[in-house]
């Protein structure tokens, strides 16, 4: 039996590598490569009124992991480029190379631009519960899409029974509202499931993702349990946004589970019946996106295989009263 | 697509002739191709063998250098065999130089094959001269008659995609089945009872007559059939946007956009496909926009006038009346399922208005209608049907119409059915006694409803009986066990009276006619046909036995059918067990009731199921040999006999697993969870490049995201605890995924409590989960709590047996058994007080209940491989934005290459399919050329095809378009084809040649039952078993209580295409046990079906894929080739 396990650890590492690790190559480059282990921390700084903290180095943050100290690698702030982490504190830009160069296969990629953004999945509710408000959703959807950031990049995936993978992520606009307005009403709701299915998708890109849910509420199909989706996003560091078309007090399971599913994995949730209400809510999100910080760190040594806790500190004092909204934690990939 | 070639090559050279006396005694004489020749050491065939095509093609193309026939020809076949381009060139070149005249002869009619096949017309002429001057005189020039035609065409408004995508049809089809799919969406989808029982509207017909609106509103403003908007600000703007339902929010300009402001217009525009992102585009850049907008031509059956005047309304549009009248569209099915002749028999006999009264029968029944000679083709004495029918068959079209207005369908069902079977069985139900008799038991007094009134035909029990009855050699229907057996059912019903007037006849039954006849009679129920599904089962069962089961066992067996009927599948899949087995097997069924602790009996049902699963699947993958299949089968239930408390069953288990690595010839006692992995799925091959991860990866990955326990580490704590020092790493293992149980179910005690009350049906609370969270593992191996280490870790083993299973059943994509960790332990084996499900069929539950803690399996663990299918389904994602995966079929679509793995598969057997699949095609192209041939292959496609699908084919034979038509034959058909000895004879070609020589050789693993076993299908619904096998049965419709499932058991195509595919890609044989499952997913994640019968999508999936994956291969090749 080990021998079986070893041996598929060892195809885990190469075939699931996903995220970035910082190599320096030479005193001016540093270069990212694949890498499984590496934590990607996404969180928001508000003030007592709830505004966005900006302008925070990362000497500003402690994180800690199981209140184990932990050394930030890359920092970055909203949609800008990362920075590299130094020893000291400082920062300085980075040089990214592709995965696949070291293995020799392509030509070597400067991805700085890539890696600045964030990869937003939306996932669109088309079952039979959004009948009515279908057109207007894919208005209110279709503005959030133009309105991202330049660096971001989109992709449209919208749901019935099944997952339909309307557009792949890239940053074309015009193609992400065309694929946006190809969708077809369906039948019956499987959140969960299709959910599941764009986290998977989303946990095999690098840099920063978010997936944002647009839906009326209820699920008739999954057979897969909200927790278990809200693992997964933890696990791989996704927020997940809800944009719910329901009212809170009307569907309050739905509502209980939305909100959880968010606040754990360091999104919101919004209940946006009207059309205005859901035009705001994506333009909270927008806000969120071009406010958070992004950080990665590898993790110190830690016998815990289960759950770990993540906790970010302000350093200095007059910090320490800012609210961080971040997710919970996360349990390390195993290999087999 | 080809492999890319390097140079030209000269020729010369001679090839030897052999004279054949070996694949069948049908076959007189062949000339020899002398596969032969290319040994298994020379080095293209090792390079073939190894999957390097690219090299392989490259040194043949060397040798063909030379110009001897014999390397011309190797090269000629490598390109045939490969489907690439250029086979034809080669096939003239190897030609030229051939100095055998019949050899000669194959080559040239390879050529002119290969240009009728790819429709090169000019190239066919030449060659076929050439071929007729070399002596060939089987060809001559195809037919080029366009049949009689009865379509007209009739006009859609708008493009052709927006009304598919609004009507919900696959914009696949051909298009005169637009038309018949539309009219089946609007009988089964678009009318709905109001309440006062007219009928009206479906939200789906309104949508659909709403968007006819606007895409009329659409053409009108087209000018020249093109929609043009010259610019941003130009009145037409306005009106275009109007009728759309969107507005301009924001000037003409760059930040203009088009938003909403008539939803239920703006609603039709956005899911017809309008292309409003290019309508904006240009409208933000001031550029023109220009659609082109035009009605489309779709072929109609007849005339439009044809169904107009049938609506007896005043409907001046086709469209408008044909939607407006569910009937009509029904007499259009009924209608577009016959072949000209017997269509125009029909209406001869009737106006479409009178027609459409029993437009239903047509619909379900028809097909299989066929006038030949001026007389109705009826199954059995043409002088019984006119009798029952009142009208002789010589007069067809009266017979037809009788036929369809009788009984309210139910004459016309037994005619459907009769007509769909053959062979003794056919035989032995058409005897004219019998069949006069059988019917009326079938019609009973009272016939409505009849079997065509509901939604799907309810005839399901009399198509399971008339295909699945067993006929002995002495002609009389198998009946198992005795004549009293079932008798006594009648009689004494021990659940309760079936028939009364069947219990007073049982008693005076004298043969297995009155058996039969009895069955005939509770057909048409469709509850309270228990004997029925009994006498299938127990047919079933008694199938593959040496010697009939006894009257005894039979009693038994009736008996406790309705306990423990879902698990005489296990005893169909082993004929070889004994009387004795089945009976032990059977006690422990009933000694399991009797557990009182629903803990200790949840765990011993799971261990013995699970153990008697892992026995099931190493019998059908052939790894116990029959002779010990018996014995390991008892020497596995007897430690069950004495199980009173937990650490019995562990020691169970044990035994048992010891038991299964004994009889499959491993070493027991020892690295138990490698040797029993191993035996399921082989060993464990490293990842490489772009290959599919192999079995055994998809197994452990699964086991261990299910928190399992590996089978050594339960055995080690087990023995030692508190006796012996145990290995850290031991304890360590097992503690972690205590930790991690604990963990995840730690996430679900997050529920509030109105989430667990307002959810209170789907939320279930495990116990058997909370006690293994409870255990601590440290406090166990110190043995401070004095417990018996077996007692606690028995559940573990179970879940770590039942998990195994769970896993090797995980088919590709499987995301359920990846995330929710306590899948496995969630098996309910015990079931709701009232509806125990011990030894029930495996049901998946919890769907749409996600707040529950997700769905789970329910019941025993007979059917798992088709429940975990079930499960993992919508897990799959349709390729196409409207597609949708097909609920009922495709489970067993994915039962196909989860039961049958695709282990020990020999290249001789892929070979040979592959041989046999392009022999099909070969003969199929021949009929074109020799109306002998013609008649010969048509009459044996019959048996697969309806006469209306014969018809088809060759009319698109005669019009030159053998790629249609080849598209829409199913593989399996043409595999049979092959096979057929009636074709043995005919059209000689080099595949004919290739088989005889390769059948010469005697090889057992190509025997019919061999290849069954390896390619064919479990069907368990059908069989009562997951014995993989072809019985190359017609494709069956949807059927009340089944829907498509027992379709997609009589699609048996999946698998010969993959062997067929296999052989043309070359991918060694070795890893398709990696690469049929991923095929088969995408197989099913690119259908596009219209409807539930849309069988033909299933085989345009599969031609796209295997056309995507040979393009993908070649592509490698090349790119190896260059490197090299």
């Amino acid at each position: 039996m080990k021998s079986f396990l070893h041996t598929i650890g060892l195809a885990t590492m190469v075939a699931v590598a996903a995220g970035l690790w910082l190599k320096a190559q030479d005193q001016d480059q540093t270069t990212f490569h694949v890498k499984v282990d590496m934590v990607v921390l996404s969180f928001s700084v508000t003030d007592s009124h709830g505004k966005y903290v900006n302008g925070l180095k990362p000497k500003d943050f402690k994180v800690f992991e199981d209140e184990i100290p932990e050394k930030v690698a890359t920092f970055t702030e909203g949609n800008h480029a990362p920075l590299q982490v130094l020893d000291s504190g400082e920062t300085k830009p980075l040089h990214v190379a592709s995965a696949s160069n070291e293995s020799g296969v392509g030509p070597a990629q400067d991805l700085r631009q890539d890696a600045a953004g964030t990869n937003v999945f939306v996932l669109f509710d088309t079952s039979n519960y959004m009948y009515r408000g279908f057109v207007y959703a894919s208005d209110a959807i279709a503005d959030f899409i133009r309105g991202l950031d330049r660096a971001d990049s989109v992709a449209i995936y919208t749901y019935s029974r099944n997952l339909n993978r309307a557009v792949a992520l890239n940053r074309d606009r015009t193609s992400a509202i065309a694929g946006l307005r190809r969708a077809v009403a369906g039948d019956d709701s499987a959140l969960y499931n299709c959910l599941l299915l764009t986290l998977r998708d989303a946990a095999k890109v690098p840099g920063r993702k978010v997936v944002i849910v647009f839906s009326n509420g209820p699920d008739n199909a999954s057979m897969v349990a909200p927790d278990d989706v809200r693992a997964v996003a933890e696990d791989e560091g996704i927020p997940i946004y809800v944009i719910s078309t329901s009212e809170v007090n009307k569907d309050p399971i739905s509502s209980t589970i939305f909100k959880r599913i968010s606040t754990n994995t360091g999104g919101k949730s919004y209940f946006a019946k009207t059309w205005q209400k859901q035009v705001e809510a994506f333009e909270s999100i927008r806000e969120d996106l071009g406010n958070s910080y992004t950080i990665t760190y590898y993790p110190q040594p830690n016998p815990n295989e289960g759950f770990r806790k993540i906790r970010v500190e302000m350093t200095s004092d007059t910090a320490k009263k800012y609210r961080i909204r971040a997710r919970p934690g996360y349990r390390p990939q195993r290999g087999i | 697509m080809t492999l890319r070639l390097r140079e030209n090559y000269p020729v010369k050279g001679t090839l030897v002739l052999f004279i054949l006396a070996g694949l069948s005694a049908c076959i007189l004489s062949l000339p020899a191709l002398a596969a032969s020749d290319r040994s298994p050491s020379d080095p293209a065939q090792q390079r073939e063998a190894a999957g390097d095509m690219a090299g392989a093609l490259a040194l043949l193309q060397k040798q063909a250098g030379d110009g001897t026939p014999q390397s011309l020809k190797n090269f000629a076949l490598f390109l045939d065999r490969h489907t690439e381009d250029g086979r034809r060139e080669a096939f003239l070149k190897w030609a030229a130089v051939e100095t055998d005249p019949e050899v000669r002869k194959l080559a040239l009619k390879q050529a002119v094959l290969i240009d009728f096949m790819q429709g090169k017309d000019a190239d066919l002429s030449r060659d076929l001269s050439e071929y007729r001057a070399a002596g060939g005189q089987d060809l001559q020039s195809p037919k080029r008659s366009a049949n009689a035609q009865h379509y007209s065409t009739v006009s859609i408004p708008g493009p052709l995609s927006s009304f598919a995508r609004m009507a919900a049809l696959s914009p696949d089809a051909a298009p005169e089945d637009l038309l018949p799919a539309l009219a089946r969406n609007v009988v089964t989808n678009g009318y709905e009872a109001s309440g006062n029982e007219a009928l009206q509207q479906t939200e789906y017909l309104r949508l659909l007559v709403r968007y006819i609106g606007q895409a009329r509103e659409l053409q009108a403003m087209a000018r020249n059939q093109k929609i043009v908007i010259p610019a941003c600000d130009s009145e037409e703007t306005g009106n275009l946007l109007k009728v759309l339902g969107y507005r301009m929010r924001g000037a003409c300009g760059g930040d203009m956009v088009l938003e909403t402001v008539n939803a239920t217009r703006a609603f039709l525009t956005a899911d017809s496909g309008f292309p409003l992102t290019q309508l904006e585009q240009d409208l933000r850049a001031n550029h023109r926009f220009e659609l082109p907008y035009a009605p489309t031509q779709v072929p109609v059956l007849y005339s439009a006038k044809y169904w107009i005047e049938a609506v007896n309304q005043n409907q001046a549009d086709f469209l408008d009346a044909f939607l407006s009248d569910p009937s009509i569209c029904r007499l259009y099915l009924g209608l577009s399922h016959l072949d000209r002749q017997t269509a125009a028999a029909l209406r001869e006999q009737a106006s479409a208005a009178k027609l459409k009264i029993y437009a239903h029968v047509l619909d379900f029944f028809g097909s299989m209608f066929q006038i030949k000679d001026g007389v109705a083709v009826v199954p059995g004495s043409a002088k019984v049907w006119g009798a029952m029918v009142g009208v002789p068959p010589s007069n067809p079209g009266a017979f037809f119409a009788k036929l369809l207005a009788t009984d309210d369908g139910w004459m016309a069902s037994y005619f459907d059915v009769l007509s769909r079977i053959e062979g003794p069985t056919a035989a032995y139900l058409t005897q004219p006694d019998r069949m006069k008799r059988f019917y009326d038991a079938l019609r009973g007094k009272i016939t409505s409803p009849g079997p065509a009134r509901p939604v799907f035909r309810s005839s399901t029990e009399l198509t399971l009986l008339a295909t699945s009855l067993r006929i002995d050699p002495d002609g009389q229907p198998h009946i198992p066990g005795n004549l009293e057996v079932w008798r006594n059912l009648f009689i004494h019903h021990p659940h309760g009276k079936y028939d009364g007037k069947l219990t007073r006849s049982a008693a005076s039954w004298k043969n297995s006619d009155d058996v039969i006849e009895a069955l005939f009679g509770l057909s048409r129920k469709s509850v309270e046909n228990e004997p029925l599904k009994i006498f299938l089962a127990l047919n079933d069962v008694d199938r593959g036995r040496a010697k009939p089961m006894s009257p005894e066992l039979a009693s038994r067996l009736v008996a406790g059918y309705r306990t423990f009927g879902a698990q005489y599948a296990l005893f169909a899949d082993a004929p070889a067990l004994s009387e004795g087995s089945i009976e032990q097997y059977l006690d422990l069924c009933r000694q399991s009731k009797d557990m009182r602790d629903t803990l200790l009996r949840a765990d011993d049902i799971g261990t013995l199921q699970a153990l008697a699963g892992l026995w099931r699947i190493l019998v059908l993958q052939d790894s116990i040999p029959a002779a010990r299949q018996d014995a390991s089968f008892t020497k596995l239930l007897a430690p069950f006999t004495h199980v009173k408390q937990e650490g019995d069953v562990l020691d169970a288990g044990r035994s048992g697993i010891d038991t299964l690595l004994a009889a499959a010839g491993k070493q027991p006692g020892s690295m138990r969870q490698e040797q029993i992995v191993e035996l399921l799925v082989g060993k464990l091959r490293p990842a490489n490049g772009n290959q599919p991860a192999s079995p055994a990866e998809v197994l452990l990955r699964v086991f261990d995201a299910q928190l399992l326990v590996p089978l050594d580490s339960i055995f080690t704590i087990a023995d030692r605890a508190g006796k012996e020092p145990i290995d850290p790493k031991t304890v360590k293992s097992l503690d972690e995924q205590i930790s991690r149980l604990q963990e995840t179910q730690s996430l679900r005690s997050s529920i509030s409590a109105e989430e667990r009350n307002t959810f209170a049906v789907g939320y279930w609370s495990d116990r058997h989960i909370d006690q293994e969270k409870k255990l601590n593992i440290d406090k166990l191996v110190k043995n401070t709590e004095k417990r018996d280490a077996r007692d606690a870790l028995e559940p573990f083993l179970r879940d770590s047996l039942v998990g195994l299973l769970y896993s090797y059943y995980a088919p590709p994509g499987a995301q359920l058994l990846l995330t929710n960790s306590s899948f496995v332990r969630s098996h309910d084996f015990i079931g709701p007080e009232n509806a125990p499900a011990a030894w029930a069929p495996t049901e998946v539950a919890g769907t749409g209940w996600p707040e529950s803690g997700g769905g789970r399996l329910v019941g025993s663990l007979i059917s798992l491989p088709y429940a975990v299918a079930e499960a993992e389904q919508n897990f799959l994602t349709p390729k196409r934005e409207q597609a949708l995966i097909w609920a009922d079929l495709v489970p067993q679509m994915i039962v196909d290459v989860t039961v049958n793995r695709w282990r020990n598969v020999t290249p001789e057997q892929i070979r040979w399919v592959g041989l046999h699949v392009a022999r099909g095609e070969s003969l199929i192209a021949a009929s074109a050329f020799n109306s002998g041939v013609e008649t010969a292959v048509l009459n044996s496609y019959r048996r697969f095809a309806t006469p209306s699908r014969v018809e088809w084919l060759q009319d698109r034979l005669e019009s030159g378009d053998f790629k249609t038509a080849i598209a829409n034959v199913p593989t399996s058909a043409l595999y049979a084809l092959a096979l057929d000895p009636k074709l043995a004879n005919i059209s000689p070609d080099i595949y004919l040649t290739e088989a005889a020589e390769i059948a010469s050789q005697h090889d057992p693993s190509l025997s019919p039952q061999a290849i069954a076993h390896t390619f064919g299908t479990p069907k368990p619904t059908l069989t009562h078993s997951l014995q993989p096998g072809l019985l190359y049965l017609r494709i069956f419709p949807a059927l009340m209580g089944y829907s498509s499932r027992i379709l997609a058991e009589s699609w048996e195509s999946n698998n010969i295409y993959f062997a067929a595919l296999a052989d043309r890609t070359g991918i060694p044989v070795g890893e398709l046990d990696s690469y049929v499952p991923e095929w088969n997913r995408a197989a099913i994640e690119n259908i596009f079906a219209t409807h539930l019968e849309d069988w033909p999508a299933l085989l345009r999936s599969l031609h796209a894929v295997g056309t995507n994956i040979q393009q993908q291969h070649v592509l490698q090749a090349n790119i190896r080739n260059s490197e090299n």
